[in-house]
């Protein structure tokens, strides 16, 4: 049997001895196929790559600070996402689920299940007065939500099927205020009695 | 936005202009020329754009060259390199230090690349860019020859498939280990070893025996 692709390829570039290989020794084929590697690398390794002028490097660090200037801020990587995103995905279910909650009892339809526990992460929220500024740039799950979506209307909300009638976004956006208090509340409770 | 200044280039490119960007002065920070590679890249994401700057110093070269080796032309190469800087610039917070930074750079670097080169067929070297090559050390005819035969042996090798393509130049030109290798373009040692050789069999059906 001749000797494999990686077999030749330890062979040829030396990480591997000859005399270790004794089927290239009664194999002309192989021996053949060796010769040809080891020529085909040298013939490679002779191939320059013309050297850029001194002068090119100043220009092409100039154009890459330029192009890095205008882009500002290095962004969060994906891989970062979950450890907020994790939060606020538990925080966004818990005030769908209560808001769906509120929703459906006026209409008599069947409530949904409130999650009976909890993650870690949302403990925050039970000291912070949900109603009072929805600015307040605090909490960093929401604030990344609201930079996510900063660039999505009402309207491509909609579209993309994360608004529509008698869904939950739909429910809590349209609260009236002693429903929001009436959520606040029942959030708060939710979450004492939870332990979080 | 930045204004740009555009000149002659003097002697070799007397006929080609240049759109040369103002050269902007950014305080140089001491002590980040110092910085491992971690702490440079730590120090970008704090707000030290000027660690970027020396990210760029330490490794443009290296990349230019993986990206002429794809190109063949300087053009193309220093436009790609540029792309590659600003790719590693965005992703920044993806490094976790796992491999090294040259490692990381290869690897956007030789996804750039074959994302262009699947885009666009490589052209063939201008004259202007031979004239980058320091001819001192060897005599015209010897020079000429080398350089007809290095121009088949590139034609050649742009017209391998991307991944044996890939694998040849980190192999020969960027000396990189078989497990770097793999580790760039997301295939196991075994795998690499048999594009290795699939590239240099299938250079010396294109070749033949005339560069032998």
């Amino acid at each position: 049997m001749h000797l494999q692709p990686d077999e030749l390829i330890d062979l040829a570039e030396g990480t591997r001895a000859e005399s270790s290989a004794t089927h290239l020794a009664e194999c002309a084929v192989c021996r053949l196929q060796l010769e040809e590697l080891k020529a085909m690398m040298s013939a490679a390794a002779d191939v320059d790559v013309p050297e850029p002028s001194p002068l090119f490097w100043d220009h092409f660090s100039a154009r890459v600070r330029q192009a890095v200037d205008a882009e500002g801020a290095p962004r969060r990587s994906f891989w970062t996402w979950p450890r907020v995103l994790i939060p606020a995905t538990a925080v966004a279910a818990a005030v769908l689920a209560v808001a769906v909650t509120l929703n459906t009892g006026e209409t008599g339809r069947v409530i949904a299940p409130i999650p009976a526990v909890l993650p870690a992460p949302v403990a925050p929220l039970a000291s912070v007065d949900l109603l009072s500024d929805p600015q307040a740039p605090d909490d960093t799950a929401l604030t990344l939500v609201a930079e996510l979506s900063s660039d999505m209307d009402f309207e491509a909300a909609r579209e993309a099927g994360l608004a529509a009638r008698g869904s939950a976004e739909h429910a809590v956006t349209h609260l009236t205020g002693s429903e929001l208090r009436e959520l606040q509340r029942l959030l708060q409770e939710e979450l004492a009695r939870s332990g979080a | 936005m930045a204004s740009s200044l555009t000149w002659t280039l003097p002697g070799t490119w007397p006929s080609r202009t240049v759109t040369q960007p103002t050269q902007q002065t950014r305080p140089v920070e001491p002590g980040l020329a110092d910085l491992d590679e971690r702490a440079l890249v730590e120090a970008c994401l704090s707000g030290r754009s000027a660690a970027f700057d020396v990210i760029v110093e330490r490794h443009r070269r290296s990349v230019y060259l993986l990206c002429y080796r794809f190109v063949s032309n300087h053009e193309d190469a220093s436009d790609l390199s540029q792309d590659v800087f600003l790719r590693a610039y965005r992703g920044l917070r993806s490094f976790r230090g796992q491999s090294s930074l040259a490692t990381w750079l290869y690897r956007i670097g030789v996804n750039v690349c074959l994302n262009r080169v699947s885009a666009k067929k490589p052209l063939s070297e201008s004259i202007e860019d031979r004239q980058f090559v320091d001819e001192k050390a060897e005599s015209a005819p010897d020079r000429l020859l080398k350089d007809e035969r290095g121009a088949r042996v590139r034609a050649a090798i742009a017209q391998l498939p991307r991944k044996q393509r890939a694998t040849l130049v980190l192999r020969m030109y960027h000396e990189m280990s078989h497990q770097e290798i793999a580790d760039v373009l997301g295939s196991s040692v075994g795998a690499v070893k048999a594009n290795f050789f699939h590239a240099l069999s299938n250079l010396k059906k294109m070749l033949g025996s005339e560069v032998l």
